[in-house]
C-alpha cells in the first residue's frame, strides 16, 4: 500500500482485501426506520460505479466536484468516487442557503455539482454566475435535462463497477471544507490523502472502536466531524458505520440506539442539551445496553451534560476538540485519561499543543492566551484555496494558531476560554458575522447591521443582530420573519439570528469598522473596555 | 381559502420554494431544509399569515402537517 495512500481505496478496496468485503460497511436507517446494509464490497462496486461515471465525463485529477445532498447513501458512494479519481471533494451542508451554495463553488471552481432536484432549484437564480461549473447530476432525475444538467441514475446503469484507482501520492487533494472567520467570505481548507493517518490514529487511541463495534456519528457530511468520523476514519480500518436519514427527535435517536444496538455515539453538546429537556420521554424507556460510551465534538461539553450522560444513561462521555484545519482530533477527553469535567482533555499522541501570549509561550499554568499546535501533523491542512496570505497567517513560527482561547492546568488538562475572534458558535457549528451582516443589508429596509454571538442555554451560543433601519421605517413581526426567511435562504438556519436589537447607529471605529466587541459588551452588561476609537 | 392551501403558500414562502407541495402526512423529512432551526421561523410565519399565536408546548411534539393543521383549525376557532 505505500504507494497507494487514497483514502477511498483505503475504505473499500483494501478493506475487501483483508478479508471484510462481506462485513457491513454502511447500515443506512431510514427516516422511516426501514433498513438497508452495504457491504465493504459493496461500497467498492458503488464507489467503482459512481468513478466510472465521472471518468466517463472527463473528470479527474485535481477537478472540484461537490455534493450538495442531505445525508443519503449516494453522498458516501460519490464521495468515495471523487476520491478515487483524484478529485477534490467538496461536501456542503444540505440547509446551506443559496448564497452559502454559491460562494463555495465560485471560490472553488467547482466543475461537477452533485445534487437532487430540489435543491437544485434554490440554486436557479444564481447558477448562471458559476462560469466554471460544467456538469450538474441529479441523484433523483429519470432524465437529462439537457447536457450539462444530467440524470446521475441512467449514467450509473452504463457504469461498469470495475474501476482501478491509480497509485495516489499522499500529498493528493483530498478533501475541501470551508470556515467561517471574523471577516470576508468562508476559507476553502483544503486536505490530502495523507491526512488519514492521523484519522486514524485517532480512531484507535480516542475513539477506541473494535472490530465489532456499531459507531454513530450524528454530525452531517457537510461539517469535518460527519466526513472524518462519519466516513473516512472508521471505514479505512474497517469498522462499521451507522447512519440515519431522519432529523434530531429525542425518541427516534434512542430508538435508533437502541434497536441498531449502537455501541460508540458521537454527537454534539446541543443535541445533548435537547435530550436533556425532553428527558421525560426516553429515561428509562429504551435498552442501551449495547452502548458503551459516547462522545462530543464542536463546542465545550458542560460538564451538567456530562453528569446527565452519567446520571441517566449511566454511560461516560468524551469531549472532543479539533477544527476543520487540523483535521482530526487534537485535544481530547478518552477512556483511560481520568475526566476533568469542563476540560477539553489533553493533546493526542504526537500533538504538542502550547498557551501563547503576545506572541510568546506560556509556560505558567492557568494562563488564559491563544491555543496553537506545533504543525507537521499529517491531517493538518495544507492550504485555504486561493488565500495563500491567510494561510501563512495562521502560523506563527513553528506552531498553528487556532483561533481559540484556552488554558492548561498543571496537570496538562486543557481548558476552553473562548473564541478570540468574532466567529459565532451556534448549535456547534461556525457561523462568521460578516456573511450574517452581508445578508442583513441585503434587505431594503436595514441600512446597517452588525450581528455577536451571546451566550445560549441550548445553543451555545446564539446570533444576536444590532440593525439600523432606513429612516421612517418601524421594526416589527413581519420584518422579523422577513430577516429570518432570507438569512436562512441565503445562508443556512443556522446563521439565523434569534435576536434582533435596533439601533440609531453602530458603534464602528474610525476606519468605519463595526466594533463588535462594544456591541457585545453592552449586550453582555460588561465593561466597555477601550472605546477611545469610537467613532459614532 | 382552504387552510392546506393556504399552508402551503407559507411554506413556499418560508422555503422559498414555488414546487413545495404538502399533505396531512408530510413531515419535517420531507421539505428541505426544514430542521429544528428553521422550524421557528416557519411557526412565526405561520401565526403572522393566520393571525394566531402557539404556546411553545403545543408545537413542540408537532409529528407532521396533519397535526399542525388541526393546531390551526383549532386556533382558529377560538
Amino acid at each position: 500500500m505505500n504507494s497507494q495512500q487514497n483514502i477511498a481505496v483505503l475504505c473499500t478496496t483494501y478493506q475487501c482485501q483483508q478479508g471484510n468485503a462481506h462485513k457491513t460497511a454502511l447500515r443506512w436507517v431510514d427516516a422511516d426506520f426501514t433498513c438497508a446494509d452495504y457491504t465493504f464490497a459493496a461500497l467498492e462496486q458503488q464507489s467503482n460505479r459512481y468513478a466510472n461515471v465521472l471518468k466517463n465525463l472527463g473528470y479527474g485529477k485535481g477537478d472540484r466536484i461537490f455534493l450538495y445532498l442531505p445525508p443519503m447513501p449516494e453522498v458516501y458512494f460519490s464521495f468515495l468516487a471523487i476520491l478515487k479519481r483524484q478529485a477534490v471533494a467538496g461536501l456542503l451542508f444540505s440547509n446551506f442557503g443559496r448564497s452559502a451554495v454559491f460562494d463555495r463553488l465560485s471560490d472553488a471552481g467547482a466543475k461537477v455539482l452533485i445534487t437532487k432536484q430540489s435543491l437544485l432549484r434554490r440554486m436557479r437564480d444564481v447558477i448562471d454566475g458559476l462560469p466554471a461549473l460544467e456538469m450538474i447530476l441529479l441523484v433523483d432525475a429519470d432524465q437529462d435535462e439537457d447536457e450539462s444538467v444530467r440524470s446521475l441514475p441512467i449514467l450509473l446503469a452504463q457504469a461498469s463497477d470495475e474501476y482501478e484507482t491509480p497509485p495516489t501520492a499522499p500529498d493528493t487533494p483530498s478533501v475541501l471544507h470551508y470556515t467561517s472567520g471574523s471577516t470576508g467570505k468562508p476559507k476553502g481548507v483544503l486536505h490530502v490523502h495523507g491526512g488519514i493517518s492521523h484519522q486514524q490514529q485517532t480512531v484507535k487511541e480516542v475513539l477506541q472502536l473494535e472490530s465489532d463495534d456499531l459507531f454513530w456519528c450524528t454530525a452531517d457530511h457537510g461539517w469535518v466531524t460527519g466526513t472524518t468520523y462519519g466516513i473516512t476514519a472508521p471505514w479505512s480500518l474497517g469498522h462499521s458505520l451507522v447512519q440515519f436519514g431522519g432529523l434530531f427527535n429525542a425518541e427516534h435517536w434512542f430508538r435508533l440506539v437502541e434497536e441498531q444496538k449502537i455501541t460508540v455515539w458521537y454527537t454534539a453538546p446541543t443535541a445533548l442539551r435537547m435530550l436533556m429537556r425532553e428527558e421525560d420521554k426516553i429515561k428509562g424507556k429504551f435498552d442501551l445496553s449495547a452502548l458503551k460510551r459516547m462522545y462530543s465534538v464542536g463546542e465545550p461539553l458542560n460538564p451538567e451534560i456530562i453528569h446527565w450522560v452519567k446520571r441517566t444513561l449511566d454511560k461516560d462521555i468524551y469531549d472532543t476538540w479539533f477544527q476543520t484545519e487540523t483535521g482530526a482530533h487534537m485535544i481530547v477527553n478518552r477512556p483511560g485519561l481520568p475526566v476533568k469535567p469542563g476540560s477539553m482533555g489533553k493533546p493526542v499522541s504526537g500533538i504538542q499543543a502550547a498557551i501563547f501570549v503576545d506572541g510568546e509561550r506560556s509556560q505558567t499554568p492557568g494562563t488564559i492566551g491563544s491555543l496553537c499546535l506545533k504543525k507537521g501533523w499529517p491531517s493538518m491542512f495544507v492550504s485555504y484555496l486561493n488565500m495563500p496570505e491567510a494561510y501563512a497567517a495562521k502560523f506563527k513560527g513553528d506552531f498553528y494558531e487556532s483561533g481559540d482561547l484556552a488554558k492548561v492546568d498543571a496537570d496538562g488538562y486543557y481548558w476552553f476560554v473562548g473564541r478570540g475572534d468574532d466567529v459565532m458558535n451556534p448549535s456547534g457549528h461556525l457561523v462568521g458575522p460578516f456573511e450574517v451582516e452581508s445578508a442583513l443589508l441585503e434587505l431594503p429596509e436595514i441600512i446597517d447591521a452588525a450581528v455577536i454571538g451571546a451566550p445560549d442555554p441550548l445553543l451555545y451560543e446564539k446570533v444576536v443582530a444590532f440593525i439600523t433601519l432606513k429612516p421612517g421605517l418601524a421594526w416589527d413581526r413581519k420584518l422579523e420573519i422577513k430577516c429570518r426567511i432570507h438569512i436562512s435562504n441565503r445562508l443556512s438556519p443556522i446563521a439565523v439570528p434569534s435576536e434582533y436589537h435596533l439601533r440609531e447607529s453602530l458603534p464602528k471605529n474610525r476606519s468605519g469598522k463595526i466594533m463588535r466587541r462594544v456591541l457585545k459588551a453592552d449586550y453582555l452588561g460588561e465593561d466597555l473596555g477601550d472605546i477611545s476609537t469610537l467613532e459614532v | 381559502m382552504e387552510i392546506l392551501e393556504q399552508l402551503t403558500e407559507v411554506f413556499q414562502m418560508v422555503f422559498e420554494d414555488d414546487e413545495i407541495e404538502i399533505d396531512r402526512h408530510t413531515t419535517a423529512n420531507d421539505i428541505d431544509g426544514w430542521d429544528s432551526m428553521s422550524h421557528m421561523t416557519l411557526l412565526m410565519a405561520i401565526e403572522e399569515d393566520f393571525e394566531i399565536e402557539f404556546e411553545e408546548w403545543e408545537v413542540i411534539d408537532l409529528s407532521d402537517v396533519g397535526e399542525l393543521i388541526d393546531l390551526i383549525t383549532e386556533k382558529l376557532s377560538e
